[in-house]
């Protein structure tokens, strides 16, 4: 009976190397995941607090655009006005510069007022008709 | 160690870890397969979250240049609590009174809504300001928490209140264009389902359904903040002045048909529209008929010249104010003998107004109350409308065409009586009022365009023309409009004091007085009534409500840039 080879033996079990090579690629490909993983969760979160910022913002503008609409109301408008002592009237009749097309020129010229009074008119498109 | 015990050693090892790893299959196969299925649900879902994404409603937008907003959401939280933790934390008592102090709630109060251990979910105040939900939150208390919700605003409180209405608590559309235009403004909800970890935060990566919501349109209208201003300003003023019970008017564009301005009062804040009263939440304009009294003669006198049975110059025999016709006494107010039809008109002889409709005939004055739309609602875009009262003509009495002829056993709305005076303005053109002009989508798609429409057309243009003519001496000297004359313009009106029916015949003391009337007359703009329900002391249309007309035509025209009538000399003081 042949007597077994006690070197080779001391060498022990050799891992092979294709399994070995496998394994390193399929860790790294695990890494790798896990690497996009927590990126693509730092992201989502990123998108997350953007969403909810722009929720916000969102309930922001809303209501600067209420605030607004009521600084511009004309209750607002004339509060304002008595507040800072701003009387608002309609011109007198000699305060009234009137002011008509003269045909030949085709400037304006200011009428006097002893003229028999001119006003401008809009054409107006009759819908029914 | 010998080689043998060492392999020995392995295979101990090796058969502890395969135990250990048929140990985590059998547990994994008994989890996965045979464990009860509400146990697997309940763990599925508390990693779970499911729930909308709320949308706010669209926003409503008034129709001057400046495009004001007038209704919009705005986000804002809902405080909640779950009582059964807190009652067994024993914290009902002392959260109770942290949050009333700081919610200005009583503590009995609160501690009435969270005394419920035996439920998981209660409201402790609803809508509640963002610095306030702060402020609570910041207290840590256990079994307190927020929920995000929306709230419906009305930055001008009881501006347009009756013609913009509101939508309740659940987002939901309740009255006026809220109600009308809801499909339009409540868009639709979004949906989340996603996972949570391990700390309860959802994770973006796991999202399963992430459907964005849909925000609704925007809703914009043919009223103008300003001329709707001017509006309630005059009304507000009448009902102290008169101590009326209500007032209200409308202001229409004539050749769309367009309403400026729409108001009534007594009237309410939108946003506490919960504590209005039903008498304040009533758009009288377009939902309380009435009988129209002297303002009605338009529609028999307008027949009968449009017929060619009267002329405007044809002399009437008033009877000195008092006829009797069918046994029945009729009278004027200001007793005449004899008037021509524009004088009938102008002076409002019922004698007259009565003898004229007779002539017409109970068939063809009928034909035109239909023509101009009397006993028909309208079909304004607004919600609550009433068709008015009008008998068909086979059960009309023997008397029945000589008072609906001046306003008597018939019923109309402010509108419809608008749409008569409109009419005659619009060169016989009966228009439908509108007060949505366009709803635009988010993304700029425009879903619906309000649009002059003709109802129809009960007279021609040249009996208009007389009509028009005859409701401009209405508010020349001698007439019984004159206080609704505007210096610069020309206007067209017509009076009406109509004693309000009461059981059995007319109030002496109750009336309701009304003015309408269009500017300038020979181009007309705008038209506009006004109508004051039990004004005291003084009870007639000249008096009560032609003076408020004068008021707001004064100010509208400005506003509205219409020129003055050519032959009547400078506008203003």
């Amino acid at each position: 009976m042949a007597r077994k080879n006690r070197k080779k033996n001391e060498q022990g079990f050799l891992f092979p190397v294709p399994l070995a090579l496998t394994l390193l690629a399929v860790a790294l490909l695990a890494l790798f995941h896990i690497c996009l993983k927590a990126r693509a969760d730092a992201l989502g979160r990123e998108i997350k607090a953007l969403e909810a910022r722009r929720v916000v913002l969102r309930d922001q503008l809303k209501k600067e655009e209420g605030e607004w609409s009521l600084l511009r109301s004309p209750a607002r408008v004339e509060a304002a006005l008595r507040e800072h002592g701003l009387v608002m009237a309609w011109p007198r009749r000699d305060q009234i510069v009137r002011i008509i097309c003269a045909p030949a020129s085709g400037r304006a010229r200011r009428l006097e007022p002893s003229q028999p009074l001119q006003y401008a008119q809009v054409q107006k498109v009759v819908m029914n008709d | 160690m010998t080689d043998r015990d060492r392999n020995i050693r392995l295979e101990w090892l090796a058969l502890a870890l395969a135990l250990a790893f048929a140990g985590l299959v059998v547990r994994l196969v008994y989890l996965h397969l045979l464990t009860d299925e509400t146990i697997r649900q309940s763990v599925e879902d508390k990693g779970t979250i499911v729930k909308p994404i709320l949308t706010g409603r669209g926003r409503i937008l008034e129709g001057s240049k400046a495009g004001n907003i007038v209704a919009l959401n705005v986000g804002m939280f809902d405080l909640c609590a779950d009582p059964a933790l807190l009652a067994k934390s024993n914290l009902t008592g002392q959260v109770a009174s942290s949050l009333g102090t700081v919610l200005g709630v009583t503590s009995e109060e609160l501690r009435g809504r969270l005394n419920h251990p035996e439920k998981r979910f209660a409201y402790v105040a609803r809508q509640v300001p963002d610095d306030l939900v702060h402020q609570i939150m910041d207290l840590k208390t256990p079994g307190i928490f927020t929920r995000e919700t929306t709230l419906r605003r009305y930055p001008q409180g009881g501006t347009m209140c009756h013609a913009l209405g509101f939508s309740n608590l659940e987002g939901v559309g309740s009255a006026g264009v809220e109600l009308i235009a809801d499909k339009y403004l409540k868009g639709s909800e979004g949906f989340l389902e996603s996972r949570l970890d391990g700390r309860r935060r959802e994770m973006y990566g796991w999202r399963v359904q992430d459907i964005q919501p849909q925000e609704g349109a925007d809703v914009y209208l043919t009223l103008d903040e300003n001329v709707q201003y001017m509006v309630e300003m005059a009304l507000d003023r009448a009902m102290e002045k008169h101590r009326a019970r209500g007032a209200w008017a409308i202001v229409q564009r004539i050749r769309t048909g367009e309403i400026l301005a729409l108001a009534n009062r007594p009237n309410f804040d939108l946003n506490e529209f919960r504590t209005a009263r039903p008498e304040q939440m009533l758009n009288r304009a377009i939902g309380q008929v009435y009988e129209p009294g002297s303002t009605f003669k338009v529609v028999a006198i307008a027949g009968a010249l449009n017929e060619g049975i009267i002329t405007t110059n044809q002399i009437f025999n008033t009877e000195n104010g008092r006829w009797s016709y069918m046994g029945k006494i009729l009278r004027d107010y200001h007793p005449y003998s004899q008037l021509t039809v524009s004088d009938v008109f102008k002076k409002s002889s019922n004698i007259g107004t009565a003898k004229i409709a007779i002539q017409l005939g109970n068939e063809r004055f009928y034909k035109y109350l239909k023509g101009f739309s009397i006993g028909h609602k309208t079909g304004v875009d607004l919600p609550g409308e009433e068709a008015g009262l009008l008998t068909p003509v086979e059960k009309w009495s023997g008397i029945s065409v000589s008072r609906i002829a001046i306003g008597q056993g018939v019923a109309v709305t402010a509108l419809q009586m608008l749409g008569v005076a409109n009419a005659v303005a619009n060169d016989g053109f009966l228009m439908k009022p509108y007060l949505i002009r366009r709803v635009v989508a988010k993304d700029g798609t425009v879903l619906y365009k309000g649009a002059p429409e003709v109802m129809g057309r009960p007279i021609r243009g040249d009996t208009a023309q007389k009509m028009r003519d005859l409701m401009a001496r209405v508010t020349e000297p001698g007439g019984t409009g004159t206080k609704g004359a505007i210096e610069g313009y020309q206007v067209g009106g017509k009076t009406g004091s109509a004693q309000k029916p009461t059981a059995g015949g007319y109030s002496e003391t109750d009336y309701m007085a009304t003015f309408v009337g269009f500017l300038p007359v020979q181009n007309p703009e705008i038209s506009i009534i006004v109508t004051v329900d039990e004004p005291q002391p003084f009870h007639t249309g000249g008096l009560v409500a032609a003076p408020i007309f004068k008021e707001i035509a004064e100010q509208a025209v400005r506003y509205l840039d219409i020129s003055p009538s050519a032959q009547t000399g400078l506008a203003g003081p």
